[in-house]
């Protein structure tokens, strides 16, 4: 049964693979060496390699919390659990060998009964139907935002209240923008029916630009409070958040071209969810943040010519 | 009048799902398009709303190449975006003259709850409140009871035909025949990717026996020979 799913697992890799091209197949190879790289290196001292290893297992356990394929493995196959645990150890075996190279044992041990624990983990949440004044003052037109903010308006509630509150703090405006400007990166993960790309009655350019336009806009709003109480508080050192608000607001430009670049209606394309992941991570890791830049160019045009089979008749 | 003339759509290179196909569809009628699973219905309706790439052939509106600025789709997967209410939905599509809570006297729908908390039929009826908001002269739906209850059937029929009188060219498929004789103006029978028949409305009766003749000599044979031993005892 494992070896069967995991044959399909590699087709289905194989699949997106083909979809992504050769050369950025090579290019995410490169990254992806890269990342590894630095978890070796991570991995040598102590404290860190706790940090990795956990920051590793997050991402594992937000796989398993999301996975789409989740209730289809529970119906048909009675161990599933065994299928979630041998996919995971699969995807764990860089950190790993990185444990057992530096001989952190105790460590090895606990990533293997975390990664067994996760695999209970059978959480699923909630749709809420919240309708605030928020969502009613959000434009119709972005709808992410609309379904982004519902799902998340407590957590931004609270971390920009916390961010405004504690403005006086030197690094709380920065964190809470940092924070702020990774949660609408997953607004942009699913491709939306046809209809409501054909509903903006835009020709691609138009509508791309547009989208942008939208996402800078509200991320505006969302973010100018904090950058303006930071800069009653520390004038002297003004430049600090209104940088960052740049770099954050150039991903959230990259979140858009890179949606548009692999559309296709009511798909989570993989091409999307893989060059987004690599936007958060040029947040986290600032060296990437020109390859960001150099992509958003790429998936401008990308985007574009991919709109252009389904809007051509608005252009 | 919408002419398909000579339309050849595949799926790769070797699989032709629509082949050389021909056909008028005059304005303010309704035309079913029927067939089995597979035969190539919906794969028809996307080219025409240009969602698929086609081989060959031309698809013209009143003579011109048809423009997706006169038409709307109602596709067969009830699939929104998630976590956006109904109301937030129909808010999408530009029409300030459209009544959504009149019209909404007529579906029921809770508009202002997400959608995903909606049933397949309440997902239908919000997709075609979207195609009435839209307006456009000509509505292509693809499957539009899959889901429904007798009532909503009965409303989504009579508001067709009440749209056809107002000038609306109307193209439905269904794979039950039954749910569009007493519907559209013209039938037409779908398989492997060819209209091998095509009935107007006095003609359904006929249209309906020889369908469904073809269909039973068809798989008589083969259903006798598989159930001949029992459940337990399935042939490979």
């Amino acid at each position: 049964m494992i070896r069967s799913i995991l044959y399909i697992r590699l087709k289905q890799a194989g699949r997106v693979a083909t979809g992504l091209g050769l050369g950025r197949c090579l290019f995410l190879a490169g990254v992806s060496g890269f990342l590894a790289f630095l978890l070796f290196l991570q991995t040598a001292a102590f404290p860190n390699s706790l940090y990795a290893a956990g920051i590793y297992l997050a991402v594992i356990f937000l796989l398993q919390l999301n996975r789409p394929d989740k209730q289809f493995l529970k119906i048909t196959f009675i161990h599933h659990k065994v299928i979630f645990l041998a996919e995971y150890l699969l995807l764990l075996i860089p950190l790993l060998i990185c444990l057992a190279y530096h001989q952190l044992y105790q460590l090895l041990t606990a990533t293997f009964v975390i990664a067994f624990l996760i695999t209970h983990v059978d959480y699923k949440a909630r749709h809420r139907s919240m309708n605030t004044m928020i969502q009613r003052v959000i434009p119709a037109s972005c709808f992410e935002w609309k379904s982004g903010v519902r799902t998340s308006l407590v957590l931004m509630g609270v971390v920009w209240v916390t961010g405004m509150y504690t403005s006086f703090f030197i690094a709380s405006v920065p964190v809470v923008l940092f924070f702020l400007g990774i949660l609408p990166l997953g607004f942009y993960e699913r491709g939306e029916p046809v209809q409501m790309v054909l509903a903006y009655e835009m020709g691609a350019v138009s509508f791309i630009l547009y989208k942008i336009k939208m996402q800078v806009v509200l991320f505006t709003i969302l973010s100018m409070p904090l950058i303006l109480a930071f800069c009653i508080f520390h004038p002297d050192i003004w430049y600090i958040p209104v940088l960052e608000f740049l770099v954050l607001i150039t991903s959230q430009g990259y979140l858009v071209l890179v949606k548009y670049a692999f559309y296709q209606p009511n798909t989570k394309p993989g091409g999307a969810q893989v060059f987004g992941l690599l936007g958060t991570i040029g947040l986290i890791i600032p060296i990437l943040i020109p390859l960001v830049w150099l992509l958003s160019v790429r998936f401008y045009f990308k985007s574009v010519s991919n709109l252009n089979f389904y809007l051509d008749d608005y252009n | 009048m919408i002419t398909i003339e000579n339309l050849t759509v595949s799926y790769g290179t070797t699989k032709k799902v629509i082949d050389t196909l021909d056909l008028e569809l005059p304005d303010c009628t309704i035309h079913g398009v029927v067939g089995l699973n597979g035969s190539g219905k919906t794969t028809l309706l996307n080219a025409i709303y240009g969602l698929k790439k086609t081989d060959s052939g031309r698809i013209l509106y009143n003579n011109r190449k048809i423009n997706k600025k006169e038409m709307s789709l109602l596709v067969t997967e009830n699939y929104f975006y998630p976590n956006i209410t109904g109301r937030e939905y129909l808010g999408l599509f530009d029409n300030l003259a459209f009544g959504t809570d009149k019209w909404n006297a007529l579906f029921l729908l809770p508009l202002d709850d997400i959608i995903d908390h909606y049933s397949s039929g309440m997902k239908k009826k919000l997709a075609f409140m979207g195609i009435l908001k839209q307006d456009k002269p000509v509505m292509i739906l693809d499957e539009p009871f899959n889901g429904l209850d007798i009532e909503a059937c009965r409303i989504i029929r009579q508001v067709l035909l009440r749209l056809k009188d107002r000038g609306k060219t109307v193209i439905i498929t269904s794979h039950i025949i039954e749910t569009l004789t007493n519907l559209c103006d013209h039938l037409h029978y779908l398989e492997k990717g060819k209209i091998i028949l095509t009935k107007n409305k006095e003609e359904f009766g006929a249209f309906e026996k020889e369908i469904f003749a073809s269909i039973e000599n068809k798989n008589e044979t083969l259903i006798n020979e598989l159930t001949a031993h029992g459940p337990d005892h399935l042939p490979d």
